[in-house]
C-alpha cells in the first residue's frame, strides 16, 4: 500500500500537480476533505478501516463533502468490483485496474482533467442545485454533437426531472433509447413515467432493465420502493434481496432491506444482514444511530430484549447528537417495555420528550418518539408528534408514508391511519390559506402573526415559511420599513433559500423586496 | 468460482502490481514489466472466462470516445514496448460509440500485446466505422497468425502464433459475441496481411 502511494505520488509531481496531499486513513482523508477543495482524488478499493472505497465514495457523494466537479478515482484489483459498480448510482470517475503503468496512468489523468475542464460550468451549477442552469449549460454544449453528447443527455435528463420537467426528460430518454437501448435511459424514462402517473409502463420498464442487465443496481433500488409505495412491501423487499445475490450491497440498500424486513415481520432476516453489516463497518464512519436502531428492533421482535438492550447502550456511546439521542432513546424506551420494564420504559421516554422544540428534529425522530408513546399507551402524545410530523412535511409522500405505517403498527386500521394523514394534512393547508386570505383581504399584522407562529413550530413546511415571507415582504412595501422588521423578513427568506434553493416562492417575494426604497 | 479462488486471484494480482511498482522505478525494466501486464492480464481474462462460461459474464454498454479510448489503450503499449512504433488512426470513427469499455479494453490490450511481442517496427491501432458496425483493429508488421490460430478464430482457444494459451483470442471472442443490439451480435475476425491483422466488429 505504501508502495503504491510513493508510486502515485511520483507520477503526480511529474504531470505537474503542485500540492499533493497523501493519506493512509479514512480519518485523516475526510479531515482533509473539510478543510480544503480537492481536483482529483484517488482511492484505493480496499482502504482497511473495515470501510472500502465504494462506501468512502457514497458518504462523500450523499453529504455533499465533495464537489461534482471533483474526480474521483478507484484503484482496485477487484474486476467484479468495476462490473457491478459501473451500473450503479454512485459510480467513481474512473478505475484503475491493478497493476498499472505510469503511461497508461498519467494518460487517463489527462483524459479525466479535459473533461473536468469541459463540464465545469455545469458541475458549478449542479453544485448550487441550480437544475434550470444545468439545463441551460447542457444546451450550450449538447449543439456540437461532440464525444460528450451522450454523458451531456445523460445530465441534462437528470436535471429535467430535478427540474419537474417531467414530460420534456420523458421525451429526451426516449430519443436517447432510440439511438441506443441504454439501461440508464430507460431507468431515467421509468422515474418519468411515475411522475406522470404510468407507473404500470415504469414497472415493465424496470422489470426489462433487470431481465437484460441484471447488475444494474439502481434499477433494483428503484423498482423495489416502487413496490413499497403501492402497498407490497414483501415484493419490495424480494426486489432488493435479488439485488444482494448480484452485490452486498451499498449501506442505503441494507438499511432499506432490513427496514422492510422488520416492516413485513422477517426479524430474523433484518439481524442477520444489519449484525453482519456493523460488525464489517466497526469503526467506520459509514454507521448510522439508525442502523443500531433497526438491529435493536429485530431483536426486540424476536423475544431478544437483552441483546436488543444492550444494541442501544452499545450505540449510545457513540453517537450523542441530538437527533441519535432521540432515536436511540426512543428505541430503548421500545424496548424496556417490551422486556415488561414499564418504569425503566417511562424514564427513557421522559428523557427523550424533553428534548424541546420539535421542528428541527428529522421526522423519523418525532416518528420513534410517537412510536415509544404508543407502546406505553401515551396515544394522546403520540399522535400529537405524528400530525407534527406531517404538517411540517405535507408535501412529502415517504414521510407520510412511515406515518401510516407508525399507526398501523401500534393497532389503527389503515382506514383511521390514512383519514388521520389527511386531517392533519388538510389542517395545515387551512391554516396557511387562511394566512393567504387575510393578506389579501388587507390584514397583514394578523396575517404575519399567525404565518410566523406557524412557521415557527413547523419549520421544514415549506409553503408556510415561503408564504411567511412573503406578508412581511408585503408589510414593508405598504406600511413602511423599518430595520428591525426588513432583518426579520430578510431571515425567513435566508431560511427558505437555505432549505430550497430554487422554491419558486422566491421570485414572488423577491419581486416585491426590489420595489422597496432604499 | 468459489470466494476461495477469488480472494486467491486478486491477492496474486496485488503482488503482481507490487512488482510492477518496483520494476517501474528502474528504467531499463520494460520487457520484465510487460511480462508482469501480461500476467494479470491472464488472470483477469480466467475470470471472465469462467464468468462467460456460467453465463454471468454481464455487457455494461455506455458510450465512449474511440479516441480516447485507444489513447488510454496504447499509452501502456508505448511505454512498454518503447522499440516499436504505435500508430493511432481514428478518423473515421464516431465522435462517441456504444460498447463496455472495460470488456473491450481487455480484449483489445491482448491483441496489442499479441502484436507487440511479433511485430518488427510498426503496429496501427485504428477504429472506424463500417455500415452498422464500429471496427478496432491491430494490425502489425511481423509474420502473422500460425495456421491453427487462423482456423479457429478464437473460437477455441488456441495458442496464438505457437505460443501463449489462446486464452486471450477466446475470451475477445466471446466479449464481442456478448455485445448485442437487437438480432445483431459483434465478431472478430483474425487475417495475414501479410502481418497479424485482428479486428473486432461491434454493433
Amino acid at each position: 500500500m505504501e508502495g503504491m502511494r510513493s508510486q502515485l505520488r511520483m507520477s503526480l509531481s511529474s504531470s505537474g500537480f503542485a500540492k499533493l496531499h497523501v493519506v493512509s486513513t479514512i480519518k485523516e482523508a475526510l479531515e482533509r476533505i473539510s478543510q480544503h477543495h480537492y481536483d482529483v482524488i484517488l482511492c484505493d478499493y480496499m482502504l482497511g478501516d473495515s470501510t472500502d472505497g465504494q462506501q468512502f465514495l457514497e458518504y462523500l457523494r450523499t453529504r455533499d463533502l465533495i464537489h461534482r466537479n471533483t474526480i474521483f478515482v478507484m484503484i482496485t484489483a477487484e474486476q467484479s468490483y468495476e462490473r457491478v459498480v459501473t451500473a450503479s448510482e454512485c459510480a467513481p470517475d474512473d478505475y484503475l485496474l491493478k497493476p498499472f503503468t505510469a503511461g497508461q496512468f498519467n494518460t487517463r489523468l489527462e483524459k479525466l482533467l479535459d473533461r473536468q475542464d469541459y463540464f465545469t460550468a455545469i458541475d458549478r451549477a449542479s453544485d448550487k442545485k441550480n437544475w434550470a442552469q444545468v439545463i441551460v449549460e447542457c444546451d450550450k454544449l449538447l449543439v456540437a454533437k461532440d464525444k460528450y453528447f451522450v454523458d451531456l443527455c445523460k445530465i441534462k435528463g437528470a436535471a429535467l426531472i430535478r427540474d419537474k420537467r417531467v414530460a420534456q426528460a420523458a421525451t429526451l430518454y426516449r430519443e436517447i433509447i432510440a439511438l441506443r437501448p441504454l439501461a440508464w435511459a430507460k431507468l431515467g424514462l421509468a422515474r418519468a413515467l411515475v411522475l406522470l402517473n404510468e407507473k404500470e409502463e415504469a414497472v415493465r420498464l424496470a422489470r426489462e432493465i433487470l431481465d437484460e442487465t441484471p447488475q444494474f443496481m439502481a434499477a433494483y433500488d428503484f423498482l423495489s420502493k416502487l413496490m413499497a409505495e403501492s402497498g407490497d412491501k414483501k415484493a419490495a423487499l424480494e426486489v432488493l434481496q435479488s439485488a444482494g445475490r448480484v452485490s452486498p450491497g451499498t449501506m442505503s440498500r441494507i438499511r432499506e432491506v432490513s427496514t422492510l424486513a422488520i416492516s413485513t415481520g422477517q426479524h430474523e432476516i433484518a439481524e442477520k444482514l444489519m449484525r453482519a453489516t456493523l460488525q464489517k463497518h466497526k469503526h467506520s464512519p459509514v454507521r448510522q444511530a439508525d442502523d443500531f436502531t433497526v438491529l435493536s428492533r429485530a431483536l426486540m421482535h424476536q423475544g431478544k430484549t437483552d441483546e436488543a438492550l444492550a444494541v442501544v447502550k452499545d450505540a449510545q456511546k457513540t453517537f450523542t447528537d441530538p437527533h441519535s439521542s432521540v432515536l436511540l432513546g426512543a428505541t430503548e424506551s421500545r424496548v424496556h417495555r417490551s422486556a415488561g420494564n414499564e418504569m425503566l420504559a417511562l424514564a427513557a421516554l421522559d428523557k427523550v420528550m424533553q428534548v424541546g422544540e420539535l421542528g428541527h428534529l428529522p421526522a423519523d425522530a418525532v416518528m420513534a418518539m410517537a412510536d415509544a408513546c404508543f407502546a406505553l399507551n401515551r396515544e394522546e402524545d403520540a399522535i400529537r408528534l405524528l400530525r407534527h410530523a406531517v404538517q411540517n412535511h405535507h408535501e412529502d409522500a415517504a414521510i407520510k408514508g412511515k406515518v401510516h405505517d407508525v399507526l398501523v403498527a401500534a393497532g389503527k386500521d389503515t382506514a383511521e391511519a390514512s383519514a388521520m394523514i389527511a386531517n392533519s394534512t388538510s389542517e395545515v393547508v387551512l391554516l396557511n390559506n387562511d394566512g393567504v386570505k387575510k393578506a389579501q383581504a388587507g390584514q397583514l399584522n394578523e396575517a404575519i402573526q399567525l404565518l410566523c407562529e406557524a412557521s415557527d413550530s413547523l419549520p421544514n413546511n415549506l409553503q408556510i415559511l415561503g408564504n411567511a415571507a412573503l406578508v412581511m415582504a408585503l408589510d414593508l412595501l405598504r406600511n413602511g420599513q423599518t430595520p428591525e422588521k426588513l432583518a426579520m423578513c430578510l431571515a425567513r427568506r435566508e431560511s427558505l433559500v437555505i432549505k430550497s434553493p430554487h422554491n419558486p416562492k422566491l421570485e414572488q417575494i423577491d419581486g416585491v423586496l426590489k420595489q422597496l426604497k432604499p | 468460482m468459489n470466494d476461495l479462488y477469488t480472494a486467491v486471484v486478486h491477492d496474486v494480482k496485488n503482488q503482481l502490481a507490487e512488482l510492477a511498482l518496483r520494476l517501474g522505478k528502474r528504467k531499463d525494466a520494460q520487457h520484465e514489466m510487460a511480462m508482469v501486464m501480461g500476467a494479470a492480464r491472464r488472470l483477469s481474462e480466467m475470470l471472465l472466462v469462467y464468468q462467460d462460461a456460467e453465463n454471468l459474464l454481464q455487457v455494461n454498454t455506455d458510450s465512449v470516445s474511440p479516441e480516447d479510448f485507444l489513447a488510454i489503450l496504447t499509452a501502456e503499449y508505448r511505454e512498454l514496448f518503447p522499440a516499436l512504433t504505435i500508430t493511432v488512426v481514428t478518423d473515421r470513427a464516431p465522435a462517441c460509440a456504444f460498447f463496455d469499455d472495460a470488456l473491450v479494453r481487455l480484449a483489445l490490450s491482448n491483441a496489442l500485446h499479441n502484436a507487440c511481442r511479433h511485430a518488427r517496427t510498426a503496429i496501427c491501432v485504428s477504429a472506424y466505422q463500417d455500415e452498422e458496425m464500429l471496427v478496432f483493429s491491430i494490425v502489425d508488421d511481423g509474420e502473422g497468425f500460425s495456421e491453427d490460430v487462423l482456423a479457429s478464430q478464437g473460437r477455441t482457444p488456441t495458442a496464438s502464433r505457437g505460443t501463449g494459451t489462446g486464452l486471450g483470442l477466446y475470451l475477445a471472442h466471446k466479449i464481442a459475441l456478448r455485445h448485442r443490439l437487437q438480432a445483431c451480435h459483434g465478431t472478430i475476425r483474425l487475417s495475414n496481411e501479410p502481418g497479424g491483422c485482428f479486428r473486432m466488429f461491434l454493433p
